[in-house]
C-alpha cells in the first residue's frame, strides 16, 4: 500500500484525542401512520395512491399514466424489459418505472429500494417518472426506526424521498432536477 | 484584498445585499420550522456531536476497519496526503480506463483539492452536474455557498449565462424553463459520462460504504451510468455504524433547507458487475486540524450550511468575500488551518454572536474557535499594525486606574468641545460613515457618583 | 433572598468604560434602580475595564493585567453588577487564561449582569411603575445565546426571556413584535470599525426592523449595541429614541401605578 496511507494512519495516531465513548443506537418513538406518510409525501411534492384490496395494479398504473407508453416493471407486463446489461440508450427512453419499494417513513415520506428492486442501478433516476408500490404496513416512524429496519444497505440502495427537485435558481423550487419528475406511491 | 474590502464591495450594491441576506434568512426560517417539528432535535445534535467525537477519537481504527470493510466489497481505496495527490491520483484512475470525459456531483473536497483545473489541464472534459455547481462552472466562477452553490447570482444572472452557453432565448428567466434546459442538456453528460466523481457525505466504518446525499439525483444518474465511480472524501466523514445514519439524516437536510430529508440518499458499497468504484481517502491538513485541541472540533462538520445561513455577517457580505473553498463561519476557522497568513481577517469577519454554534447541527463551538483563532493570530504578528499597538497600548492604560480617569476625560471633553466636521471625519473615524457618535455628557458617571458619596445616605 | 435584616449583601457596581465618560445617565439609573429595589451598592473607584476589547481583539495575552485588576477591584464584593451583558459574558467565560486563585474564581462567579441579578438574586420578576410607550427590545447576543438571558429563536420559537418578562411587568408599555426577534446589531467591538461596511449595515437593518413596527424607544441590556443602533438613528434622524432598559425601569418606578406585589422589602422603602 501506498506510503501517504501508512503516514496518513501515523499522524492521525499521534493526533488523536482522548478517547469519548459511543452513544448508544438512539430512538425516540415517534408515529408510524400512513397519513404522516401521506403528509410528508405531499410537502415534498410526491403523491400517495391508495389501492383498493382487489384493485389490479395495471389498471391503477393505467389511471393514473395514461400516456404512459414505455414502462419499465417487474410488478406488472412491461413494455420495456430492463435489466442490469440494459444500454443508456434504452434506459433513456423509460417513461415510466414501476417498482417495489420496502420500506416507507413516515416522519420525511422517504421510501427504501434496495438495488434489488431496481432491475437495473439507474432506471429509478432516468425514468421520466417513477411509481413505488409500498405495503402499508411497512411504514415506520422515523429514521432509527428505518436503519434498524433495513439493517444493511446492500451493494447499492437508496431513500428515495419524492420527486427530484432543485432550488439553485434564486431558491425557487422547481420539480423534476435531473431524476425522475414526478414520483407516486402506491399504497397496498 | 482581506474580507472587510470583499464585505465593502459587495454591501455597495445595497438592493442586491438585501435580497442576499433575505434569501437566505428565508433558508434559515425553513431551518427553524422544521427544527421546531422535531422536539428531540436538541437531543439529536448531541447525539451527532457524541458520534462525531467518538469517531475522531478512535478514527485510525475507524479508517482502517473502513478500508477493510470497502476492500472487502471489492472497492480500489486510495490514500492522498495533499490535494496534489488527491488530483494525481484521480487522473491515474482515468487515465487507466483510458476516460477523457468526467461527470461530477457535488463535492466540497474536489473543489478544495482544485481538482477541476487540474483535469482540464490534462486533457480531461468536467462537467459539473449539480445545477448550481454547473451555473457557476460555466461562469467560472467558485461556488458561494456550501449548499448553494449559486446564491450569490439571481435569476437574470443565470438567464444571461445559459443564454451564452446553452443557447437559451436572450432575456429567459424563468426557474422552470432555466432547470428544463439545464435537464435536457446534462442529460447528454451523463449518457456518455465515463466515469462519474462524487463526494462523500458519510462513510460507514462497519459495511465499507459510502452514503451521497442530493436533491436533484444527479449522482445516482452519472454513477449509475458510467463505468467508473470515483468517491472522494475527507478523512473524517467516517462514521462507525449504520444506524448511525439514522441521527445524521436526520439533522442534515432539516438543518440545511429545512427539508425533513433530502430526495435521495444514496448508499454505495459494490461496484455493479464489470464496473469499478474507487474511494480516496483525503488528509490535506485534517490530521493536523486533529492535533489542535481548540479547533479539532471543526471536523465535525457534515457541510450542512446551517452556519452561514444564520451568519448576520455572510448574508450582507457573500460568499466569495471568504475567499476560500468553505465560505462563512465554518470557513473562518478551517481556513487558518491551511494558511494562517493568507485568511487572517476571516476570524475576524465575525461579531462572535454565536449563532452558528446554536444552529450547528453537531454542535461545533465556532464562535468560540473563532474567538481562540484570533489570539493566535495575534500571537503570530498578523494583526494590521495599528490594531497590534492600540491594544498594547489601551491594555496598558487599562491596568492603571489613573492613567485611564486622564485618558477617558480627555476623549469625552475632545469630543464635547470640538467640531463635529473634525469627530466625524471619516477618513479617521470609520464610526461615523454611518453612525453618529455618542453626545459627550459634562459629567462621567464617576464624577457624580463622587459627588454623591459627599451626601449623606439616603437622598441620593 | 436576602433583605435588610441581615447582613446586607455587597454590591459592587461595574460601570464599563465607555458607558462612564459617555452614559453617565446609565450608570446614575441602574445605581438608582437597584437602591429603589434595596441594594446599596458600592462603586469602587479603582475599576477600569474587563477587557473584553483586546481579546476580541485577539490580544488576551496583553490584557491579562487587566483581568487581575478587575478581579482584584471587586475581590471583596459578594456580588459585582454590570448593566452589560457582554463584560460579564467576558468574564465569566474568557477569565480562564489568567490563574485561577480563589479571588479570580469568586469574582467570576459573582458577575451578574443587572437583570440577571434582579430576576434570579433578588428574584424579582415585575416591576410596578409605568411607561406608555410602544418598547422595541434589542437582545444582545452576549446576554442571551452567551448567558441564556433569553431563549434563542435557533432553539425554540417561544419569544421569552428576563428582560422581556421585567418589561412586559412594566404598566403601559407595549413591545414591540419584532420580524428577526434576536439577530445581532453588528456592533461586535473592534468589528465595527474594521468591518465598517457590514457592521453599518446590521445596524440599519435592525433599527429598520423596528421602525417598521412601530418601535418608539428602543432598548436593550447592553450599552454597546445600543450605542451603536443609536449612533445610526440619530444620523438618520429617525423619530425613535434609544434608552438602556434600566433607564426605562429606573423611570417607570418614579411613577408606580398599581399595587407593589413581588417585591422585596427594600424597595418599598426606597419608593
Ligand atoms: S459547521 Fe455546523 S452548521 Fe456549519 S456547515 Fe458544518 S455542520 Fe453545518
Amino acid at each position: 500500500m501506498s506510503s501517504s496511507r501508512e503516514s496518513i494512519l501515523a499522524a492521525v495516531r499521534a493526533n488523536r484525542p482522548p478517547a469519548t465513548a459511543l452513544p448508544p443506537v438512539a430512538d425516540f418513538g415517534g408515529e408510524a401512520s400512513v397519513e404522516r406518510f401521506t403528509e410528508w409525501l405531499h410537502f415534498i411534492g410526491g403523491q400517495v395512491v391508495r389501492l383498493a384490496p382487489d384493485q389490479p395494479l395495471e389498471d391503477a398504473v393505467q389511471q393514473l399514466f395514461p400516456k404512459a407508453v414505455r414502462i419499465a416493471s417487474n410488478l406488472l407486463p412491461a413494455t420495456v424489459p430492463v435489466n442490469g446489461q440494459t444500454t443508456t440508450e434504452v434506459l433513456e427512453a423509460v417513461d415510466l418505472a414501476v417498482l417495489q419499494g420496502e420500506l416507507g417513513v413516515a416522519e420525511n415520506g422517504a421510501v427504501w429500494v434496495p438495488e434489488a428492486n431496481m432491475l437495473h442501478r439507474a432506471l429509478p433516476m432516468i425514468t421520466q417518472h417513477l411509481a413505488l408500490v409500498l405495503d402499508h404496513r411497512h411504514i415506520v416512524a422515523t429514521m432509527h426506526h428505518a436503519y434498524a429496519a433495513v439493517q444493511h444497505t446492500g451493494a447499492y440502495g437508496v431513500f428515495i424521498a419524492g420527486p427530484s427537485k432543485t432550488a439553485d435558481i434564486e431558491q425557487s423550487l422547481v420539480i423534476g432536477a435531473h431524476g425522475a419528475r414526478s414520483l407516486v406511491v402506491l399504497l397496498r | 484584498m482581506n474580507h472587510p474590502q470583499r464585505a465593502a464591495v459587495f454591501t455597495s450594491d445595497a438592493e442586491r445585499t438585501t435580497w442576499h441576506d433575505e434569501t437566505l434568512w428565508f433558508v434559515r426560517q425553513k431551518r427553524d420550522k422544521a427544527v421546531y417539528a422535531i422536539p428531540e432535535f436538541q437531543q439529536l445534535r448531541q447525539l451527532a456531536s457524541d458520534i462525531k467525537e467518538h469517531t475522531l477519537s478512535r478514527l485510525d481504527e475507524y479508517l482502517e476497519q473502513f478500508e477493510r470493510n470497502a476492500q472487502a466489497n471489492g472497492v480500489q481505496v486510495h490514500w492522498a496526503a495533499d490535494a496534489a495527490e488527491h488530483n494525481r491520483i484521480v487522473l491515474g484512475i482515468m487515465r487507466g480506463v483510458g476516460a477523457t470525459s468526467l461527470v461530477k456531483s457535488k463535492s466540497m473536497l474536489t473543489e478544495e483539492c482544485h481538482l477541476n483545473p487540474f483535469l482540464v489541464q490534462n486533457g480531461i472534459a468536467v462537467v459539473d452536474t449539480d445545477l448550481g455547481e454547473r451555473i457557476v462552472q460555466l461562469r467560472e466562477e467558485a461556488p458561494s455557498h456550501l449548499v448553494l452553490p449559486a446564491i450569490h447570482l439571481k435569476k437574470e444572472d443565470v438567464g444571461e449565462t445559459f443564454h451564452l452557453h446553452l443557447g437559451t432565448p436572450k432575456g429567459e428567466k424563468d426557474p422552470q424553463a432555466l432547470t428544463e434546459a439545464a435537464r435536457l442538456h446534462l442529460r447528454e453528460k451523463f449518457l456518455v459520462g465515463q466515469v462519474a466523481i462524487t463526494g462523500v457525505n458519510f462513510a460507514i466504518a462497519e459495511t465499507g460504504a459510502v452514503v451521497v446525499c442530493t436533491n436533484e439525483g444527479n449522482a445516482d444518474l452519472g454513477v449509475n451510468l458510467a463505468q467508473v465511480h470515483i468517491a472522494c472524501m475527507g478523512l473524517e466523514k467516517l462514521i462507525p455504524r449504520t444506524a448511525d445514519l439514522g441521527v445524521f439524516t436526520r439533522l442534515l437536510a432539516r438543518s440545511a433547507t429545512g427539508q425533513p430529508v433530502t430526495t435521495y440518499t444514496s448508499h454505495f458499497a459494490k461496484p455493479a458487475p464489470g464496473r469499478q468504484i474507487h474511494i480516496v481517502i483525503v488528509d490535506n491538513g485534517r490530521t493536523r486540524q486533529l492535533g489542535r485541541p481548540d479547533f479539532r472540533a471543526s471536523l465535525k462538520c457534515i457541510r450542512c450550511g446551517a452556519c452561514m445561513n444564520t451568519c448576520p455577517v455572510y448574508r450582507r457580505s457573500g460568499g466569495h468575500s471568504y475567499d476560500f473553498t468553505v465560505p462563512g463561519p465554518i470557513g473562518a476557522i478551517l481556513s487558518p488551518n491551511i494558511d494562517l497568513h493568507q485568511h487572517s481577517s476571516l476570524p475576524f469577519a465575525s461579531t462572535l454572536c454565536g449563532s452558528c454554534t446554536d444552529v450547528c447541527p453537531v454542535k461545533i463551538d465556532i464562535h468560540t474557535q473563532l474567538y481562540k483563532w484570533r489570539q493566535l493570530i495575534a500571537q503570530a504578528n498578523e494583526l494590521p499594525a495599528a490594531k497590534k499597538w492600540g491594544m498594547k497600548l489601551l491594555s496598558s492604560v487599562l491596568a492603571r486606574p489613573g492613567v485611564y480617569r486622564f485618558g477617558g476625560k480627555v476623549a469625552r471633553e475632545g469630543l464635547r468641545l470640538l467640531p463635529h466636521g473634525l469627530t466625524h471625519a471619516t477618513a479617521f473615524n470609520p464610526w461615523a460613515k454611518a453612525r453618529e457618535l455618542p453626545e459627550a455628557p459634562k459629567q462621567s458617571f464617576r464624577e457624580w457618583f463622587e459627588q454623591q458619596s459627599s451626601i449623606p445616605t439616603g437622598q441620593a | 433572598m436576602r433583605n435588610g435584616q441581615q447582613t446586607p449583601m455587597k454590591v459592587g457596581l461595574f460601570i464599563p468604560c465607555y458607558v462612564d465618560q459617555f452614559y453617565p445617565q446609565l450608570g446614575i439609573a441602574t445605581y438608582q434602580l437597584l437602591e429603589k429595589l434595596g441594594v446599596r451598592a458600592d462603586f469602587p473607584r479603582q475599576q477600569t475595564c474587563c477587557g473584553q476589547p483586546m481579546a476580541n481583539t485577539g490580544c488576551e495575552q496583553d490584557a491579562k493585567p487587566v483581568y487581575r485588576h478587575f478581579a482584584r477591584t471587586f475581590a471583596g464584593y459578594d456580588y459585582v453588577v454590570a448593566p452589560s451583558g457582554s463584560c460579564v459574558y467576558h468574564v465569566r467565560k474568557h477569565y480562564d487564561v489568567v490563574e485561577q486563585t480563589p479571588e479570580v474564581q469568586r469574582v467570576r462567579q459573582s458577575t451578574y449582569d443587572l437583570f440577571d441579578f434582579i430576576t434570579s438574586v433578588l428574584g424579582v420578576t415585575e416591576l410596578p411603575g409605568r411607561f406608555p410607550h410602544k418598547v422595541g427590545l434589542h437582545l444582545s447576543c452576549h446576554g442571551q445565546r452567551g448567558l441564556h438571558q433569553a431563549n434563542e429563536s435557533e432553539m425554540t420559537p417561544v419569544r421569552d426571556g428576563q428582560l422581556s418578562r421585567l418589561l412586559r411587568s412594566v404598566d403601559g408599555l407595549a413591545l414591540t413584535e419584532l420580524n428577526r426577534n434576536d439577530e445581532c446589531c453588528g456592533f461586535g467591538g473592534t468589528f465595527c470599525i474594521t468591518e465598517e461596511a457590514v457592521s453599518a449595515r446590521m445596524g440599519q437593518d435592525r433599527v429598520q426592523d423596528h421602525l417598521q413596527n412601530g418601535t418608539e424607544v428602543l432598548t436593550g441590556g447592553d450599552m454597546s449595541c445600543l450605542m451603536h443602533l443609536e449612533g445610526i438613528v440619530r444620523r438618520r434622524q429617525l423619530p425613535m429614541r434609544v434608552l438602556h432598559a434600566a433607564e426605562i425601569f429606573n423611570a417607570a418606578l418614579a411613577q408606580p401605578s398599581k399595587p407593589v406585589s413581588t417585591f422585596v422589602p427594600g424597595a418599598v422603602v426606597a419608593l
